[in-house]
Order: structure tokens, then C-alpha cells, then sequence
């Protein structure tokens, strides 16, 4: 009877935190963009603001990024009820005591990393990597962030393809709106929907 | 009975588990079960071992995704 017994003393864990998630470059700030434009408040501090690569914005929460190395993740809390983006490398250090709802982005890998190697170099940051090496590390990182959302019982997800959301934002919203609880605006979220920020297609690199 | 509750049964598609079998053989397996749990195990450790990617960390850290 242990499921019994956990489930009726289970901890009150508020409202859940929606979390965006994905590979950076995999649609994240469009996502966080159209919970915006639906009524879904955000948590960010605007610290990184719109530039070459994201002319919309980040809708980050700077702090997040130390999600690995800090102790004290109790301001996570404060996204109850809230979106918070968290790139998926680092969705295993959230903390336990809150649920999350995460809308993981997909996209096609050798895009996300034509993506992600054209913003290093905006950055003047050096890439040594190995691109095909890469799709190989992020597909087994693919693979242990859905076994992690199995094993995770605060965890809830759901997958929404990039490509098939700059092409259907209509069916993107639906989803997305029924998995939060059916109760945001989906005319406003399909709206802000911009394909023409789709760049880093297969084969095309623009 | 042996092993009650410490093993699960697995379906997997017929003609993958002949060939399974005759590579379990070759290779020198005990079982077909010895030998799918020896590759699943080592599967596995690819997926969870995560920490150690540091080229994924790498490239995080200089896209300021990470700090």
C-alpha cells in the first residue's frame, strides 16, 4: 500500500510551474512568446534582451542558469502558476517541491545546431565541436530528459514539434492550451506565431 | 518462481530475439537474458551518465545558457 499512502499524504505542491524546455534554438523564446500573448504570466527579468538572434527576446530568468551549481533553489517557487524557461540540460536540477507542466520543443537537430553555431559566432564565442558528434550527444540527451520525466513523478510533459508549430500554429495552440487546463487565449497565442523568423531550416541556412 | 519480483517480462518482435539468441551464443552468453541485460545495462549508463558531456556543456556555456 506504499502508492496508497504516498498519494494521500502527498505534500500540497501549489500551483504547477510551466516550464518551456528544449534544446537552446529549438523554439523555446516562440513558445514562451505565444504563453505570453494567451494571458499565461511569465517569469523573467529581462536580463537578456532582444538581439540577432531572437529579434522577439529570450524570456529568460538570468538565475537559472546557475540551476546546477546553487543550493538554494527556493525562488523557483515564485513560478508557481507562472511560465519559467528552462533549457532541458538543465531540467534535472529543478527542485522536488513544486509540479511542473514542461512544453518540450523539438526541432530537427542539424538545424538547432546550424542555430546554435551561427549564434556562437555572434557571441565571438570559439566552437570546436564536432557537429556530428553533437546530434549524437543530444539525442542521447534527448533520450535520458524523457526517461527523466517518466521517473519524476512533479513531472508532466508534452512535446510540440517546432517546424509543425510555425506551420500549424492553430493546432500548436490548441494543444498546448488543452494541456495547461484549456484556459488560455488561443486566437492570441497562434497569433504571435512569426514563421518568418524560421531561418535555420534543413538545407536552408539563412 | 525464482526471482519473483525482481525480473519483468519484456515482448520484443520475434525475429529480433532469433537474432539476439544466435549472437548471445557466439559471443559465448550463459542465456539470451544474460546477454540483453549486459547491452541494456550498457545503454543505459549512455543515457544517464550525462554529467560527464562536456561537449554539450561546452557548448551551452558559450551559447549563455549555463553559467
Amino acid at each position: 500500500m506504499p502508492g496508497f499512502f504516498s498519494r494521500l499524504f502527498k505534500p500540497d505542491l501549489g500551483e504547477p510551474i510551466i516550464i518551456v524546455s528544449g534544446l537552446p534554438r529549438s523554439g523555446t523564446s516562440m513558445m514562451m512568446k505565444m504563453l505570453d500573448a494567451a494571458g499565461v504570466a511569465i517569469m523573467t527579468d529581462a536580463v537578456r534582451t532582444a538581439d540577432i538572434d531572437n529579434p522577439k527576446g529570450y524570456y529568460e530568468y538570468e538565475r537559472v542558469k546557475d540551476l546546477e551549481k546553487e543550493q538554494d533553489k527556493s525562488y523557483i517557487r515564485e513560478g508557481r502558476g507562472k511560465a519559467l524557461k528552462v533549457i532541458s540540460w538543465l531540467l534535472k536540477d529543478l527542485p522536488d517541491e513544486n509540479r511542473y507542466r514542461i512544453i518540450f520543443m523539438r526541432r530537427d537537430l542539424s538545424e538547432v545546431i546550424a542555430s546554435q553555431n551561427k549564434m556562437l559566432k555572434h557571441r565571438g564565442e570559439e566552437d570546436k565541436s564536432d557537429d556530428s558528434l553533437m546530434i549524437d550527444a543530444y539525442m542521447n540527451h534527448l533520450a535520458s530528459v524523457r526517461i527523466l520525466s517518466r521517473k519524476r513523478d512533479n513531472f508532466e510533459m508534452i512535446e510540440v514539434r517546432y517546424d509543425t508549430a510555425v506551420k500549424e500554429p492553430a493546432e500548436a495552440a490548441r494543444v498546448v492550451n488543452a494541456f495547461l487546463g484549456g484556459k488560455f487565449d488561443e486566437a492570441k497565442m497562434r497569433e504571435v506565431v512569426d514563421g518568418e523568423l524560421y531561418r535555420n531550416r534543413k538545407g536552408v541556412t539563412t | 518462481m525464482f526471482g519473483f519480483g525482481k525480473t519483468v517480462n519484456v515482448k520484443i518482435d520475434k525475429d529480433l530475439h532469433a537474432r539476439i539468441a544466435k549472437v548471445a551464443d557466439v559471443a559465448g552468453y550463459a542465456t539470451t537474458e544474460e546477454f540483453v541485460q549486459h547491452i541494456l545495462e550498457k545503454e543505459m549508463l549512455h543515457f544517464e551518465d550525462t554529467k560527464n558531456d562536456t561537449d554539450i556543456r561546452a557548448k551551452l556555456k558559450g551559447l549563455g545558457y549555463i553559467s
